[in-house]
């Protein structure tokens, strides 16, 4: 095992590697993606344009097959598309009848705004319920705590999500049933509060999960601070505010660094939540263009990577700022 | 989630209590599947006569709205999951291992690009990754064992090679390097051991992550068609008559998922505290 | 001993959790009461109950504002590229009325001469597109070459030219007399030529009794009345379609009194019961469902989409025939759909073009005597006939996530099986898997529409197995090709409906249940909404297949009553 040589200098490196990493691990993810949805037996866009519209003519699905450039075998295309997208064009989507960089755009702003809510609320609450439970590790409010979290991390995300959406909008009619903005509203006359409001059941549900998750790491981790020697000394030295001073700052960079490090889930919670709630992000896109829009699909696929990674990047560069003993970025 | 350590003099009763529990779920879990496994299909077939009931004796969960008797159907479904639960962790422990094992030859470059697919498959939401899988697979059983093990591997993967680097910088394996043993013989015959319990305790600890992304899945589409008895689709089914104020069929099914997956997830616990006693007290 | 009491705890913890979150939904039905019948007094509210914004607050007369929960939202509104909302937004040279009899929008007459290949319109000339500039011959005939030179699915091939002989007189001429084109003309829809460009899509402008206020992509659009409408402005002067595309949001949405209307399943109203402040809208509809089946025995024919054709045991016509017969479809209606569906005989039950000779009678004797004569025998006793070996069992397929589907599948299966002695394997596919298996499987399919056109494309040998699901049973009859032409090629409507009729049952043979019943036919639906109390959708055109759309096809009559 090497030891880190600086402390600054360290992390510096560390985000060139990683650049150059993610450039190769983006590629590879492009080539999953589209070989992966190019190998289905699934409905191209000519199948669900002659759905919708019975009664379409041989000569005018060709025409469309040629507008859509379906003639071509996947590795042409394959081809063409990561071109297109190295210059900036991520293609036209199918479905919406708009590029792609667009859509996913105009989503990625809905999706982030949840997303981010999320985030941002379970790891708050995470980090106090398991500071909490740390702090009286064992007592009676501990252990009904972690039960608490225990069940929590095994109910299914979409089932707590329709949940909410019966309890709190349908029978409580606290809260919008889904949607980003009111019914019939000018979406540049909404307001932020009308934008929180529509954004709390599906921000309830993403965090669901990672809220519980994050709580029992706090848990552990302060629990072993708190058993640690220098915990004891300063007891025994009789110092107040030990959780401030000495605890809270070995335990809030660990939290910090799973947060950024969960970016993952956070994605696939909002694709969950974003179906239940009709919320028009990027989730609810992918889903619906799965079966029928490739393009579209294929960019947002590609974004979440680029999310993701952004993410896991920023908890590596946090961890070897706080772990010297990390020897490589991974 | 490690479980607290209790004071020592305690230990050796409780090893023998951890076992305990561990037979019990593990009989829990193997009749239910059994039950939902052998179960004859015409036990939850349509019967317009007997559409949307409240629980009664005859039908402890109710009936929906075909009629289908949802008890039975519940346990079908249990059934599968922990079919599709068992096998895609299994096959994600597997590929574990072999990674694990190859991560213990101790070639720079070749951990270096397994380090990589790591990297790759984790940089994909799974969620994603899952949906891509399924549009490959032509969704259904198959895709989903494939998807689930597929994505579930890094995590065991991690943990397996983070255990084989650390014994590897042993002396003993050291000394069998330079006694001229190859590097094969040395992983499997030295390392490969102590991976069996990092195998079993990490298949195991996948396995509640596999159900509850099996009935995600298959709730947003991608997972198993709506004909079959599966908790994803019971519970996704259930929704519009939550809000009518039938609530067990609902209540029932999603009850029993959880409870299945807590069953399993303390199975996990209990196997890392009896086949690891060293990790437990990190 | 202590891991099991912490265990136990987790699992009541794990209950307790449950019942607490769930249970409460148990009052959901009573305490919505108040709420929504409060909501559903006429008050001029439209906007979201829930929402701050209360909507200008001020409390009109009379309403005349409205939401609706809709399926989907379209990517664009161009009608010469396909565009929907094109009955609201635009018009047409000729329109179809409640009763079907074609009737004058934009043209005011018209003349069809004796060899019925030349069609002379004559435009009214008080229509005016939302810029305020008249409809002119000139955009007519820019309309229909732009989707003649297009990718659309409005199929005008039949055109051999368009011209305006003056401003206001078009002359279409067909290559060859085609007695639907009024039909196909009336859903063509007439866009302005001077402001016609990429971007019209998004931007229409039209000459119709609405014109789009707002569009947000895949979450709702806005339509406002025009009121410059040559037939005299709309009633509704404000109307929201918000996307909805999952029937449990649809209902969750019209419970907690947010939509005016939105549509429902009769699976759906029959499982929810009531919803306060709502009744419930019937429309009845020609969107038939019925069970296609391989027409042909199945001879290892691969076809050229590489899937198998052909089934050993529906290619056998007295399989086909006792599940025609055999079948108690006002049971199916009943059991399966709660009521909300007729029986059907025919993919155009009630039109004008349909022989009344197709209907029925359910008779199960008769068909036991078919399958007992064609050697259909329950030789094991197992209660399942076989001949030769072949056990008379096939798959059914629908499409995952239709529930209507899937409860006919199964209530046909459940008599099959009870009453037939064949058995049926209920199944869903998503879309994509059909692709492989729909030449050899039988499958639900739902189909009806006001145009006879489907009825060629269902039945007429040149589209027999292709993949467009109109003939995926691959049922060829020559007689019946040879009705189907003469109907497709008459002068005239009313002179081809003798001929789309004898296609269905001459005497001899025929598509209908009497005939090859290649298509077991099974019942109508309803179409069912959710509808505030008060709302007058006036008299609906009968529905054609998909219950959306036709819905709003005469939103310019709908209104609140007082």
């Amino acid at each position: 095992m090497r030891t880190a040589a600086g402390a600054i200098g360290r992390p510096l490196k560390n985000v060139g590697i990683y650049l150059l990493r993610g450039v190769s691990l983006l590629l590879a993810s492009t080539i999953i993606a589209f070989f992966l949805s190019s190998i289905a037996p699934q409905d191209d866009p000519i199948h669900a344009y002659i759905q919708a519209n019975p009664g379409v003519s041989a000569e005018n699905v060709a025409r469309m097959e040629e507008y859509w450039g379906l003639n071509q075998p996947p590795v042409a295309r394959y081809v063409t598309w990561l071109k297109n997208i190295l210059s900036g064009d991520m293609g036209y989507s199918t479905s919406n009848r708009r590029p792609v960089a667009e859509v996913i755009g105009v989503r990625f702003r809905a999706s982030i705004a949840l997303m981010m809510a999320a985030w941002i609320f379970s790891g708050i609450l995470g980090f106090g319920v398991g500071c909490i439970m740390g702090r009286f590790a064992g007592r009676l409010i501990d252990r009904v705590l972690k039960r608490v979290c225990l069940v929590m991390c095994s109910i299914p995300t979409f089932w707590i999500g329709i949940v909410f959406l019966v309890f709190f909008s349908v029978t409580l009619g606290w809260f919008p049933f889904g949607l980003s903005m009111p019914i019939g509203a000018n979406p540049d006359e909404v307001s932020i509060w009308q934008r929180l409001h529509h954004l709390v059941l599906p921000a309830l549900t993403v965090s669901f999960l990672s809220f519980a998750n994050l709580a029992l790491v706090t848990r552990e981790k302060l629990a072993d601070v708190m058993e640690s020697g220098y915990i004891l000394f300063a007891k025994a030295r009789g110092e107040k505010w030990i959780l401030r001073r000495h605890a809270l700052r070995n335990i809030l960079i660990p939290a910090v660094t799973m947060q950024f490090g969960s970016f993952s889930e956070l994605f696939g919670g909002s694709v969950i939540a974003e179906n239940i709630f009709s919320y028009p992000g990027l989730g609810s896109a992918l889903t619906a263009s799965g079966k029928t829009d490739l393009p579209l699909f294929l960019g947002i696929t590609l974004f979440s990577v680029l999310f993701v990674f952004c993410g896991n990047m920023i908890a590596n560069i946090l961890y070897s700022f706080i772990d010297p003993r990390v020897k490589r970025g991974d | 989630m490690k479980m607290k350590v209790l004071p020592a003099e305690k230990r050796p009763n409780r090893r023998a209590m951890i076992g305990i529990v561990c037979v019990l779920i593990f009989l829990i879990l193997i009749t239910l599947y059994i039950v939902g496994a052998s179960m004859n299909e015409l036990l939850f077939e349509p019967d317009f006569s007997q559409k949307l009931l409240p629980p009664t004796m005859k039908h402890p969960f109710g009936t929906d709205f075909l009629g289908r008797d949802m008890f039975a159907r519940t346990i079908k479904g249990l059934s599968l999951s922990m079919f599709i639960g068992a096998t895609a962790s299994g096959a994600a422990a597997v590929i574990a291992l072999i990674v694990g094992i190859v991560a213990a030859l101790g070639k720079t470059w070749l951990d270096h690009f397994l380090n990589w697919v790591i990297d790759l498959t984790m940089g994909i939401p799974h969620t994603v990754l899952l949906i891509l899988i399924a549009i490959a697979t032509g969704r259904g059983i198959t895709g989903l064992i494939i998807g689930i093990s597929l994505t579930h591997w890094t995590g065991i993967a991690r943990i397996i090679r983070g255990e084989v680097l650390q014994i590897r910088s042993r002396r003993y394996i050291t000394a069998s390097r330079k006694l001229g043993k190859s590097r094969l013989w040395v992983a499997v015959r030295h390392i490969l051991p102590h991976m069996i319990p990092q195998f079993f305790i990490g298949l195991v600890l996948q396995f509640p992550h596999a159900i509850m992304h099996e009935s995600g899945l298959t709730f947003l589409g991608y997972g198993m068609p709506p004909e079959t008895p599966a908790i994803g689709i019971i519970l996704s089914e259930s929704m519009r008559y939550l809000s009518a104020g039938m609530w067990w069929l609902a209540f029932f099914p999603g009850a029993a998922l959880a409870i299945v997956v807590l069953l399993i997830d303390k199975l996990g616990e209990s196997l890392k505290l009896a086949l690891d006693p060293a990790s437990a007290q990190e | 001993m202590k891991k099991l009491i912490s265990f136990a705890l987790i699992l009541t913890l794990s209950l307790a959790l449950f019942a607490m979150l769930t249970g409460c939904t148990e009052n959901a039905t009573t305490e919505n009461d108040p709420v929504e019948t409060s909501d559903a007094a006429p008050t001029g509210e439209a906007a979201a109950p829930t929402d701050e914004d209360d909507d200008t607050g001020q409390p009109l007369p009379v309403k005349d504002e409205l939401i609706i929960g809709f399926t989907s939202i379209p990517t664009h509104f161009d009608p010469l590229q396909s565009g929907s909302a094109g009955v609201l937004l635009f018009s047409s040279l000729i329109a179809a009325d409640a009763d079907m009899n074609i009737v004058p929008d934009l043209a005011e007459s018209w003349e069809i001469s004796n060899d019925g290949m030349v069609y002379t319109f004559n435009l009214r000339d008080d229509a005016l597109f939302t810029d305020g500039t008249p409809v002119k011959a000139s955009d007519v005939v820019f309309s229909y070459y732009t989707i003649m030179n297009g990718a659309t699915s409005t199929d005008l091939s039949i055109v051999e030219s368009v011209a305006a002989a003056d401003d206001s007189t078009i002359v279409i001429t067909l290559k060859q007399p085609r007695s639907v084109f009024l039909l196909t003309a009336a859903e063509v829809y007439i866009a302005p030529e001077h402001l016609y460009n990429d971007d019209f899509g998004l931007n229409p402008v039209g000459s119709g009794p609405f014109k789009l206020e707002q569009y947000n992509a895949d979450e709702q659009f806005i339509l406002t009345a025009n009121e410059a409408y040559y037939a005299g402005a709309p009633a509704m002067k404000r109307v929201v379609f918000v996307k909805m595309d999952s029937e449990d949001v649809r209902l969750a949405a019209a419970q907690s009194g947010q939509v005016d209307i939105t549509l429902t399943s009769a699976v759906t109203a029959a499982g929810v019961g009531e919803v306060p402040g709502y009744y419930l809208l019937v429309e009845e509809s020609v969107d038939n469902m019925g069970i296609a089946l391989p027409f042909t025995l199945n001879e290892g024919e691969i076809n050229e989409y590489g899937a198998p054709v052909g089934n050993d045991v529906t290619g056998d016509i007295a399989v086909r025939k006792a599940l025609s017969y055999g079948i108690d479809r006002q049971k199916i209606c009943d059991d399966a759909l709660s009521g909300f569906a007729s029986p059907a005989y025919s993919e155009n039950d009630g039109m004008p073009w349909s022989n009344p000779e197709n209907k029925i009678d359910y008779d199960l004797d008769l068909a036991k005597k078919y399958l007992d004569d064609a050697g259909w025998i329950d030789e094991d006793g197992d209660g399942i006939r076989s001949k030769d070996g072949v056990r008379a069992s096939f798959a059914l397929l629908y499409f995952a996530n239709d529930s209507v589907r899937q409860a006919v599948a199964h209530a046909t299966a459940q008599q099959a099986r009870d009453n037939l002695g064949i058995e049926i394997d209920v199944d869903a596919a998503a879309t994509a898997d059909f692709a492989a298996t729909m030449y050899s499987t039988p499958i639900i399919l739902a189909w009806g529409s006001s145009n006879p056109m489907t009825s060629y494309y269902l039945f007429h040998s040149s589209n027999a197995g292709k993949d467009d699901w109109y003939n995926p049973e691959n049922y060829r009859n020559a007689t019946v090709d040879s009705y189907l032409d003469q109907a497709l090629n008459a002068k005239s409507l009313e002179e081809s409906y003798e001929y789309w009729k004898k296609a269905q049952w001459d005497g001899i043979t025929g598509t209908s249940l009497k005939g090859d019943a290649a298509y077991v036919f099974l019942i109508n639906k309803k179409h069912l909404y959710w509808a505030r109390e008060g709302l007058n959708t006036g008299r609906q055109k009968i529905h054609a297949h998909g219950d959306a759309w036709p819905l709003v096809a005469n939103l310019k009559d709908w209104k609140w009553e007082q």
